[in-house]
């Protein structure tokens, strides 16, 4: 075991406290080379669900996941400190998740800077600096160009001066506006840029990951129940989405299927900047009217409201396209405990755009269709007098016998039957992960051909099943008694399921299966 | 009073882990002899300005005053009641410049104008108007400005230290661990990760990290009290067990120091990395964790927890305390990268300490536990059987460490179908090995007395 203890020099405690005069170093921050980091060569997207969804497919209005993003780009460096500056990352990174590796020992310091560039940042800028002040004549046309300086741009309102005096921009009912010298090193988007220092001028290739939000992914299952009603043919597919405003082009694609626990909590947040808002002395007094003149120089929009107009919901209509090249399928692989699921190909995850890969196809999955009712303390009354109806389930075991055993991540589930002949949607449901060997139950929703009407008479209850359909059904009643009780006899016998009584019993065609029981309290 | 503007050098700023740092700076300045006041520019924006102290030979302080009056333009037209200001006029047919001077009588809801004789609302017509100003007025600034005002015994150029405390700044830890699944160790970097969000950058700071919080009673922004009904989370505990060692970091009180090595430039809104700790080839043990809660019944198999397991000894582990954060756990995948499995927080953790943190649920490896039958034993005294089933998906064998709580008071395991070690008088815990691609069932029954 090698134990290190890297670029940390100590102080003495009190000389740091006391902040002693020291001589500053040779070289400022602002005149340090600056290095830009060329496109990335190589992309990889490794996408995360929602931690906090247990099943159901992504929203796309709401995409609560994340992604590991790792990319390699070729850098240039001088002999000496550097800034080098990765532009064109996801907006939504996590800049404290940052890693850049292949440099060696050399990062003094990862920053990401937060203040974009906007109108009012650029004002913001420019405070006690030169600006041009630009006057439109209406009439003519004529432009006339003054140099002044931004004395305040405080509260939204901007005050400057020029050799004429001091005036509030926009306050006089002429097109004014102000153009500046530069923009102060402000960029469009957040960006990361390292501080390094290199021995000498070196071209290489540095590896930079980080996990950034904006991503999700789930499973769509299409399940379509044989005319018989005793097998289906199971086909999923990988939707994943990008809400970021960049994209990744031909990229490594993987999607991670599991719980993993996440603790960071908002992100640091960016200043977004706005329109520049020159609010003005009050004017108008015969006029309540409030007026407020806006110049908006292109503020950067937020980009959610966008995303929701962008994206349109693929999921129907990728579900009924049931059939996929099988090669194109999606390869599993162990990570941890957790399941990675790696596109075969490059694939371009482009901003604001969802995606669809074949996760797996299954024929002829032996399934049993069983109708069920849980029946609470409560509830005795709830199916007193009015029947309830009792829920359809779609069962099967996920093992190799059954043509599945493979994990089945969370995610949504069609369920297709078919109608003389045509394939039609009958339910829409939700899976939770699943991992081998575990029994798959999908809810199809309640049936109103079983209905359950119970009748109390003090301790004893009688129960009614009846059955509308013109086949046998296999009927599953379950019961949550009250702390305490235990079933004392009943007819027929009471297994039990969960630590729960639970009767099973098969219900002829066009018949009424019956249940009785009685409980008993402990003393 | 003549107001001289004083300049930086020297810049130096201890941060504390909650949103809080004491900023130290030398500033040249001028004094004139006699009262004068002073402006301190580029201090914090969020300057708590109770805090400030001005120190320097052969002064003395006659008042500290902290201008927040921004210049805007409503200000500036009502500071200028009463004065004269220039009017420009613009004929919109024509583009000719008239200009006049007025007195500003009012400026409620519109501005009233007293030009000659006549008195007239700016601007009421809809034309346009320039109004131009001669000058600033005395307090109003773009920012919020500090400014002291001195009584100075000699005239001559002097360093004075200013310093002062501010939110707006804070830092935790980050860490990255890359963990071995075929030899069982971790890899570990730390990063401390800086942010700035006081509206303000300070340039070239020599840079100190306190790990800890010095308390701040009474001050401003501090809630006074818990707010009613709130109750903190409960977290499962991270720290195994606490260190006994001590590490060759700097120490301030109890807390430990991190002095940044060389001077940084902070920039508003920056997030800032520094690394401070990378190790390789520690020892860790990655295991399952299953929490059951009291008469708690699962109708569907639930995930364990992954957990893994390692010290922060000098001998056998990460060999340094480490300051509060977010651990981040990667792997590789078949083909060698790394990819992200989960992250745990830690707290600020001493020398020497077992932590065991968990990165997520376990795909593969289920728990169901059901209340299987509870029974009142007498008017006191319950007894209920519990059965947990475990499975196990993975091809290979393991342990599952099983845990069930609610067992406080005179509660006791009648009887078990494994041994149990009791963690605490609450908590049971037993290691149950679940076979590969197999189940394992755990029963016990619990006599207690609700």
């Amino acid at each position: 075991m090698s134990a290190r203890r890297s670029r940390w020099l100590v102080f003495s405690a009190g000389a740091a406290i006391a902040g002693p005069l020291l001589p500053l170093p040779a070289e400022s921050q602002g005149s340090l080379p600056a290095a830009l980091a060329e496109a990335p060569s190589a992309v990889s997207v490794t996408v995360y669900r929602d931690p906090y969804r247990a099943s159901g497919s992504i929203e796309l209005d709401r995409l609560n996941g994340f992604a590991l993003i790792t990319e390699t780009r070729a850098v240039h460096l001088q002999a000496g400190d550097n800034v080098l500056r990765f532009e064109g990352v996801a907006d939504g990174i996590e800049p404290e998740s940052a890693i850049v590796t292949g440099l060696g020992d050399i990062i003094l310091e990862k920053n990401r800077d937060a203040a974009v560039l906007s109108p009012s940042a650029l004002v913001a800028a420019a405070v006690g600096n030169p600006v041009v002040l630009t006057r439109t004549d209406p009439k003519n046309g004529r432009v006339q160009r003054m140099p002044g300086t931004v004395l305040s741009d405080a509260l939204g309102g901007v005050v400057f001066q020029t050799e004429q005096g001091i005036e509030a921009l926009r306050c006089s009912g002429l097109p004014e506006t102000l153009s500046f010298e530069d923009a102060e090193g402000l960029r469009a988007h957040p960006t990361l840029a390292l501080r390094l220092r290199s021995r000498r001028e070196v071209s290489t290739t540095a590896t930079l990951s980080y996990l950034a939000r904006g991503f999700d992914w789930a499973a769509d299952y299409t399940a379509t129940l044989s005319a018989d009603g005793r097998s289906m043919d199971l086909g999923a597919w990988i939707t994943l989405a990008n809400g970021n405003g960049t994209g990744f082009r031909e990229a490594h694609a993987q999607v991670v299927a599991g719980r993993v626990n996440r603790e960071s909590g908002e992100l640091e947040p960016v200043d977004i900047g706005g329109p520049v808002i020159a609010n003005c002395w009050p004017r108008g007094s015969t006029s309540d009217i409030p007026m407020q003149l806006q110049l908006d120089m292109g503020a950067a929009g937020l980009r959610q409201e966008g995303m929701k107009k962008a994206l349109a919901a693929p999921s129907a209509a990728a579900a009924l396209q049931a059939i996929a090249a099988p090669a194109e399928r999606a390869q599993l692989e162990q990570l941890g405990d957790l399941k990675l699921y790696r596109i075969q190909e490059p694939t371009t995850v482009a901003s604001l755009q969802s995606k669809q890969l074949r996760l797996m196809d299954r024929t002829a999955v032996p399934v049993a269709i069983v109708y069920g009712l849980e029946l609470g303390p409560g509830d005795d009354a709830r199916a007193a007098g009015s029947p309830v109806l009792a829920s359809r389930y779609l069962r099967t075991l996920n093992t190799p016998e059954n043509r599945l055993g493979i994990p089945l991540p969370s995610g949504h589930v069609q369920v297709f039957s078919y109608h003389e002949g045509r394939r039609l949607l009958e339910r829409e449901s939700k899976l939770r992960d699943l991992a081998l060997n575990e029994e798959v139950e999908i809810d199809l929703g309640p049936s109103p051909d079983v209905q359950v009407e119970s009748t109390s008479i003090g301790r004893a209850q009688r129960i009614e099943i009846s059955n509308a359909r013109a086949a046998p059904i296999a009927f599953e009643l379950r019961l949550r008694l009250p702390d305490g009780a235990r079933i004392a006899d009943a007819t027929p016998a009471a297994g039990s399921k969960n630590g729960r009584p639970m009767f099973s019993l098969s219900i002829p065609a066009h018949s009424i299966g019956v249940v009785r029981y009685r409980t008993s309290s402990s003393p | 009073m003549p107001a001289a503007h004083a300049a930086d050098n020297s810049l130096s700023i201890t941060i504390y882990t909650d949103d809080l740092a004491l900023v130290q700076e030398r500033r040249d300045i001028d004094v004139k002899g006699g009262r004068q006041r002073i402006e301190f520019e580029g201090v914090s924006a969020q300057i708590r300005p109770e805090t400030v102290s001005l120190t320097a030979g052969d002064i003395s302080i006659v008042e500290q005053n902290f201008d927040f009056d921004l210049l805007t333009p409503a200000k500036l037209m009502e500071k200028a009641v009463g004065r004269e200001v220039t009017i420009v006029r613009i004929n919109p047919a024509t583009g000719a410049e008239t200009r006049e001077q007025a007195e500003v009588l009012a400026a409620n809801g519109g501005v009233v104008l007293k030009i000659g004789q006549r008195i007239e609302v700016l601007r009421d017509d809809g034309l346009p108007v320039r109004v131009i100003f001669d000058k600033v007025p005395d307090n109003l600034r773009a920012r919020p400005t500090l400014s002291v005002t001195i009584d100075g015994a000699r005239a001559g150029p002097r360093s004075a230290s200013l310093s002062y405390l501010t939110p707006g700044l804070g830092w935790k830890a980050d860490y990255v661990a890359l963990y071995d699944e075929a030899a069982g160790k971790i890899d570990v970097q730390g990063w401390i990760t800086l942010t700035n969000s006081s509206g303000t950058a300070y340039d070239n700071a020599q840079t100190l990290l306190v790990a800890g919080s010095p308390s701040q009673a009474g001050s401003p922004g501090q809630f006074g009290s818990v707010p009613n009904g709130w109750r903190p989370p409960i977290r499962r505990q991270t720290l195994g067990q606490a260190g006994t060692e001590s590490g060759s970091r700097e120490r301030l009180g109890d807390f430990y120091l991190y002095p940044l090595p060389e001077r940084t430039t902070i920039a508003n809104l920056q997030t800032k990395q520094v690394g401070f700790l990378d190790v390789h080839g520690v020892p860790a043990e990655h295991g399952y964790e299953y929490l059951s809660h009291w008469l708690a019944t699962s109708d569907q198999p639930q995930s364990a927890k992954s957990t893994y397991r390692f010290s922060t000894s000098a001998h056998a582990g990460l060999g340094d305390q480490l300051p509060a954060g977010i651990l981040r756990f990667y792997m590789r995948d078949r083909r060698g990268e790394p990819q992200f499995i989960g992250e745990s927080r830690i707290d600020h953790t001493p020398m020497g300490s077992t932590l065991s943190l968990v990165t997520g649920d376990a795909f593969d490896v289920k728990v169901k536990a059901t209340v299987d039958k509870r029974t009142r034993v007498n008017e006191r005294d319950w007894k209920t059987d519990m059965r947990y089933e475990l499975s196990n998906a993975l091809p290979r064998p393991l342990t599952v460490t099983l845990l069930q709580d609610g067992l406080w008071g005179d509660s006791r395991i009648s009887s078990e179908s494994q041994k149990s070690t009791r963690r605490s008088a609450d908590t049971a815990e037993w290691a149950v090995l679940v076979p590969a691609n197999g189940r394992a069932v755990l029963t016990a029954s619990f006599d207690t007395r609700f």
